[in-house]
């Protein structure tokens, strides 16, 4: 057996047992109730805002997961050295840092389906007592951008591991990830406004803004809440370059971590 | 066998440049069946010379082999068990797990592993709490957690920093009926230790170090058969070092 899987999962344990997803889910079911009041005070477009309420609080509360139970399983074992009882067995530190961020994708997807179960619950409800507010609604919409927003957190994910690799505290490794949130988010626009006005902009700041654009994970590719409230159609094409670029960003993010994870030394 | 040649390791001390020598050119062997016992005062270099055999840091210089075998080879720790000092698990798991992911890890098979867990946690008395999160464990039941971690697999080397540590008296009887018997197996037996009476009474050879270097490596019969006491061969060997004993 590869000696990922045993990381894997007892990683998924600690993290799945963790009150911090007990918390999480909590705040979905709050979500869920929060839904249906809001529809019956508004009374106009409620479809579209009670599809984006739920994929909004999804994609927070997913964001909420990676910041504060994933960044921590991985600081907890470097802080405490539980990391001992993994090296101490025959498994490399590349192999740990696979292992661990399996165990974390897994717990993702677990979450993210737990919180999806809420909100396709409260869309439902929603849709029940306004029937007629839901002309262009389309299910599929909604579950392919649950998967967007799972993949993009599961990306931001090994990041937050590329920066444990090399940050001293789990401090670090949280405000760097949160600075990779905002910038994969807003990057594309804020290229779109230095590069339409680039006679105001100095030539330096032109080029630090396309370096950033082409650097950092562009996250803002997997947001399609708009799209799926609307049910604007979504090509093919776009589903499977978005996907593909979800998946080489994350394998080439890990490869570098568990890359650097190799010469760090736990005394 | 665990072979260690002319290791040294430095560490940075601070933001500053200043560097603290750990190891300096430490040389031992220890043989196949042998319980050895490693001696000095806190912050001798103890815990880093374990540490280097078990690839959590590396030598700057000299290289370490179990078994025949560099310890860089992650295959080595196949027949290696380990027990950190003062060591910390997972809070949201249970022993059972705990044994679990250790014999996974080192390829057993299930039926295998739970054999081997119900014959462990009796041993080292956690049948009644197996299914409990480690983190409602004392300290003592945390340190037997890692020692039935350390020996799920059946290891042929065993290596262990302070043992002893945290432990009751009933936990310290337990921890040296288990280096006995490691020994009645043929299992070679490498710990660190405080306690002068325990490396007195379960040790074949001791090894004093202090300040990093190693002192003296000898037979724990032949440096008391002149009718002194290991203390006085210790606190003798931390004065020629120039350093304050923490017996």
């Amino acid at each position: 057996m590869t000696p990922l899987w045993p990381v894997a999962v007892i990683t998924f344990k600690e993290g799945i047992r963790n009150r911090a997803v007990y918390g999480i889910s909590l705040f979905a079911l709050m979500m869920m109730a929060v839904n249906l009041l809001i529809s019956d005070m508004i009374m106009q477009e409620v479809g579209k805002v009670s599809v984006d309420i739920a994929l909004s609080s999804i994609s927070f509360l997913g964001l909420l997961l990676v910041l504060f139970v994933g960044i921590n399983l991985l600081a907890k074992d470097l802080d405490k050295r539980t990391i001992y009882m993994v090296l101490a067995r025959p498994i490399s530190r590349g192999e740990y840092i696979i292992g661990k961020f399996l165990g974390m994708v897994l717990l993702i997807v677990v979450t993210m389906s737990i919180l999806c179960m809420f909100a396709v619950a409260s869309i439902f409800l929603v849709k029940m007592r306004y029937s007629g507010y839901f002309p262009r609604f389309s299910w599929p919409m909604i579950f392919l951008s649950i998967s967007f927003t799972t993949l993009s957190l599961i990306l931001l994910s090994a990041l937050s591991f590329l920066f444990a690799s090399f940050a001293s505290t789990s401090f670090i490794s949280l405000i760097l990830t949160i600075a990779a949130y905002i910038i994969g988010h807003s990057m594309t626009d804020v290229k779109a406004l230095v590069e339409a006005s680039q006679d105001k902009v100095s030539p330096v700041t032109l080029k630090v803004v396309q370096a950033a654009y082409y650097i950092f994970p562009n996250l803002s590719i997997f947001d399609i809440k708009t799209q799926a409230a609307h049910d604007l159609a979504i090509p093919m094409s776009y589903i499977f370059w978005a996907v593909s670029y979800g998946l080489v960003y994350t394998c080439i993010v890990i490869t570098i971590a568990s890359l650097i994870f190799r010469k760090r030394e736990f005394p | 066998m665990i072979r260690i040649e002319g290791i040294s390791k430095e560490f940075k001390e601070g933001i500053g440049s200043k560097r603290v020598k750990a190891v300096e050119d430490l040389t031992l062997e220890v043989h196949k069946g042998e319980v050895f016992g490693f001696l000095g005062p806190n912050g001798a270099g103890k815990s880093t010379t374990i540490k280097i055999l078990i690839n959590l840091i590396y030598p700057d210089n000299g290289t370490c082999s179990i078994n025949g075998k560099d310890v860089r080879d992650r295959e080595t720790r196949r027949h290696v068990g380990y027990l950190p000092e003062n060591p910390f698990f997972y809070d949201y798991l249970t022993a059972e797990e705990l044994l679990w992911f250790g014999g996974k890890a080192s390829g057993m098979s299930s039926a295998a592993i739970k054999e081997r867990t119900d014959q462990l946690l009796t041993k080292v008395n956690l049948q009644a709490a197996r299914k409990r999160h480690l983190r409602t464990y004392s300290k003592g039941m945390v340190q037997r957690a890692g020692l039935a971690l350390a020996l799920v697999h059946d290891p042929e080397v065993a290596i262990f920093d302070e043992p002893m540590s945290g432990l009751d008296p009933i936990g310290r009887k337990m921890v040296g009926d288990l280096i006995m018997e490691l020994k009645g197996q043929g299992k070679t037996v490498f710990f660190s230790s405080h306690i002068l009476s325990d490396i007195e009474r379960f040790c074949d050879r001791v090894g004093i170090i202090v300040g990093g270097k190693l002192r003296v490596v000898d037979r724990v019969d032949s440096l008391l058969s002149g009718g002194t006491t290991l203390e006085d061969i210790f606190l003798e060997e931390v004065e020629k070092a120039g350093g304050g004993a923490t017996v």
